[in-house]
């Protein structure tokens, strides 16, 4: 085994020198500063893709909008992203987190600042989906927290920066209608008022791309480049990386459950408000507050998912990690269904808060599993995942709800019933070294987490030392055995140090 | 006793929320003001700009009495049929307190029982671009309508004109947007140049 690191970390780190504890309050350099900036810049680009929905009543005034023009856009905003998604999974295995995001965030920030120019239905529509393409920030978040934290707290870690994150779609149904009430009353006519207020997003947006340069760094000893330079990390290829990614079945199943919580998620985002001022004739001021409590249900409802997760992960391993992640999607699902038939208002808002709860803890549980895939195409993993996501939302919002074909009361029902069968591929997920769940880890030789991690390194790679990092990760994530198991490992041949061949 | 007083109360007040908000149908109004704006059929107007002149008198081929109970008249501007194609928020429904044809208030003035009223009204800057129409409503005394003119047919598909909005974009936006969506760019490629230019020298991780 190496030697301890010399301990030059403020938090107390592993062999990788990912941080093993997650400091919520500090802001300390490099790993507690990097989960800071992530989440802020996601969130950020949340609140400029979201930002036109509270803002409809106005713009489809301005812009002649009809609901075909303003629902084709919605599913515009989040299609982009399907995409975008997935190749900032592999931007961050080439380049890095840092660069990466920040490259995305500025490049999508004209068009929030251009959306003052939309004049016509069909420019309201190309804008919001390219502002839409922000939103695979959401990979670089997860692959830059799955690089500065272990994997005991990597579930916390992911959670918290995806829910802080997606927060920003609850809270800009507050805050855009806010600037825009201030814009007005200092003697802006709405429909210049709606105009400036798209500044302040844009504005933010920018100001936390620089705040990423500037003050993050890609993986706890340095920046990708300078560890390229001084040989700590080897350049990988764009080809091997996207051959380990695709090749792994693991990441198409989770990439078809995410859709089936955060694809919902972001659906609902979009609907939930027309829903209750339709349905229970609420003012639209009121519908609003509703659809935002919807969204701000991720402060903690998305962490505790990546919370529980870990917890689970230390007691059972992966798969306590599996089954707790499928039971809770399914009970969302079965929420969701009730969503659809229950008829008096409170009734529905407590039914819809238990429904988004559930639906965000299966999202931060998702991103739980997420990091184990794959250590080599992490961030492909990641972004076949996420726009697995973005995926189910376009899919949902175009089966359930485009055109008036169903209700939208049905709809939401069929919805809660998709989400079910949706998630039972997630027993079909299996990893040789811990099982899935319903089969128990193979037994005998060849079985192992270097085994595993090492299967995506060709003998030549190896011999050069390129797989390090996929060795010491595999090292720290023995304890996906689950307590009982990781107790009986320790005294067995396999937890020794990382053979340098493979045959 | 309290208890029996709150119920008394708040079922007072339903019934005078009902009344005075609720349950007016306007397929039960009878058609008894005769309405007429300047603006031709298919005429454009400029919002913020054109002005339309409202011209409404009572149409006497009614009984006398059957404006007795009327104090006020509510003129506004509504949107023709063709303007509320695919427009949920702009529905007609025939409950009034639910009806979303009419959201633009041009006037309102006391009723007078003689002669003609006739006022100017210039086309507000936040009047969305559509097809309209004008109507007014004679209230009562409490507020709820008891009849209605308007200046189209049954069908609403006559004598209809247009109002084209402004846009909202002014010069100086346009400018801001661009200026601040190239600085965002450039700075991108400030920032990559100053890492290769860091990355020449052989240094240390940051």
């Amino acid at each position: 085994m190496d030697s301890p690191p010399p301990q030059k970390f403020p938090l107390p780190v592993d062999s990788e020198h990912k941080a093993t504890e997650f400091r919520l309050f500090s802001a300390a350099k490099p790993h507690m500063r990097a989960f800071h900036l992530s989440w802020v810049s996601f969130f950020a680009c949340f609140v400029s893709t979201f930002a036109a929905p509270p803002l409809i009543p106005i713009i489809r005034d301005d812009l002649n909008l009809t609901a075909t023009d303003i629902g084709n856009a919605g599913i515009a905003s989040v299609s982009g992203a399907v995409f975008a998604r997935v190749a900032m999974g592999s931007a961050c295995d080439l380049f890095g987190p840092r660069l990466a995001s920040a490259s995305l965030i500025l490049l999508t920030a004209p068009a929030v600042f251009c959306m003052s120019l939309a004049s016509s239905p069909a420019s309201f529509l190309v804008l919001r989906f390219l502002i839409g393409f922000s939103l695979a920030t959401f990979v670089s978040t997860q692959f830059w927290m799955s690089s500065m934290f272990s994997p005991n707290v990597v579930g916390t870690a992911n959670g918290m920066a995806g829910g802080w994150g997606n927060l920003g779609g609850g809270a800009t149904q507050l805050i855009m209608p806010f600037v825009f009430a201030i814009i007005r009353d200092l003697g802006a006519i709405k429909f210049t008022a709606w105009r400036i207020a798209f500044f302040i997003p844009a504005l933010f947006q920018t100001l936390s791309a620089f705040a990423v340069i500037l003050f993050g760094q890609d993986m706890p000893d340095g920046n990708f480049k300078e560890l390229e330079k001084e040989g700590d990390k080897p350049e990988d290829e764009f080809s091997k990386v996207l051959y380990h990614g695709v090749t792994n079945y693991r990441g198409w199943i989770l990439a078809l459950t995410y859709g089936y919580c955060f694809g919902v998620e972001l659906t609902t985002d979009n609907i939930i408000a027309e829903y209750f001022y339709d349905r229970f004739d609420l003012n639209l001021h009121t519908a609003g507050m509703v659809a935002a409590s919807f969204g701000l249900a991720n402060l903690f409802s998305r962490p505790m998912g990546g919370v529980i997760s870990d917890v689970v992960g230390k007691r059972f391993g992966m798969r306590g990690r599996l089954w707790t992640l499928w039971a809770v999607q399914t009970i969302g699902g079965v929420l969701c269904v009730i969503l659809g038939r229950v008829g008096s208002l409170g009734a529905s808002i407590a039914v819809m808060i238990g429904f988004s709860i559930f639906c965000q803890a299966a999202c931060g549980l998702t991103f739980g599993v997420v990091p184990f895939v794959s250590r080599r195409s992490l961030g492909l993993i990641s972004g076949m995942t996420g726009g697995g996501g973005n995926v189910g939302a376009v899919l949902t919002q175009l089966i359930f709800f485009k055109g008036s074909r169903y209700s939208k009361e049905t709809g939401i029902t069929l919805m809660g019933v998709m989400i079910i069968c949706c998630s039972l591929p997630i027993a079909l997920i299996y990893f040789p070294q811990w099982g899935g769940m319903f089969c128990s880890p193979s037994a005998g030789n060849g079985r192992t987490e270097e085994d595993y991690y090492l299967s995506e390194w060709s003998v030549k790679e190896q011999e050069s030392g390129f797989h390090q990092a996929s060795a010491k990760f595999a090292d720290n994530s023995r304890r996906e055995r689950g307590r009982r198991l990781v107790a009986s490992a320790d005294t067995s041949p396999d937890a020794e140090s990382h053979p340098p061949v493979r045959v | 006793m309290a208890a029996r007083g709150t119920v008394l109360a708040s079922l007072v007040l339903a019934c005078l929320a009902q009344a005075c908000c609720g349950n007016v149908l306007f397929s039960s109004l009878q058609r008894t003001l005769i309405v007429s704006a300047s603006p031709h059929p298919g005429q454009v107007l400029k919002a913020g700009e054109d002005k339309i002149t409202v011209t409404w008198s009572y149409n006497q081929s009614f009984a006398a009495g059957t404006d007795a109970a009327y104090k006020t008249v509510k003129v506004k501007l509504c949107y023709a049929p063709v303007s509320q194609v695919d427009r949920a928020w702009r529905k007609t429904v025939d409950n009034l307190a639910k009806d979303k044809t009419c959201q633009h208030a041009i006037a309102a003035e006391p009723y007078s029982l003689s002669g003609n009223r006739s006022l100017e009204w210039v086309v507000q800057k936040d009047v969305p671009e559509a097809t309209y129409f004008v109507r007014a409503y004679a209230l009562d005394a409490a507020g709820i309508q008891v009849g209605f003119g308007q200046t189209t047919d049954r069908n609403k598909t006559a004598n209809l004109f247009v109002v084209q909005a402004i846009t909202g974009r002014h010069a100086s936006l346009d400018i801001a947007a661009v200026c601040f969506s190239a600085f965002s760019v450039v700075s991108l490629f400030g920032f990559f140049l100053a890492e290769k230019r860091k990355a020449k020298p052989c240094s240390t991780p940051n």
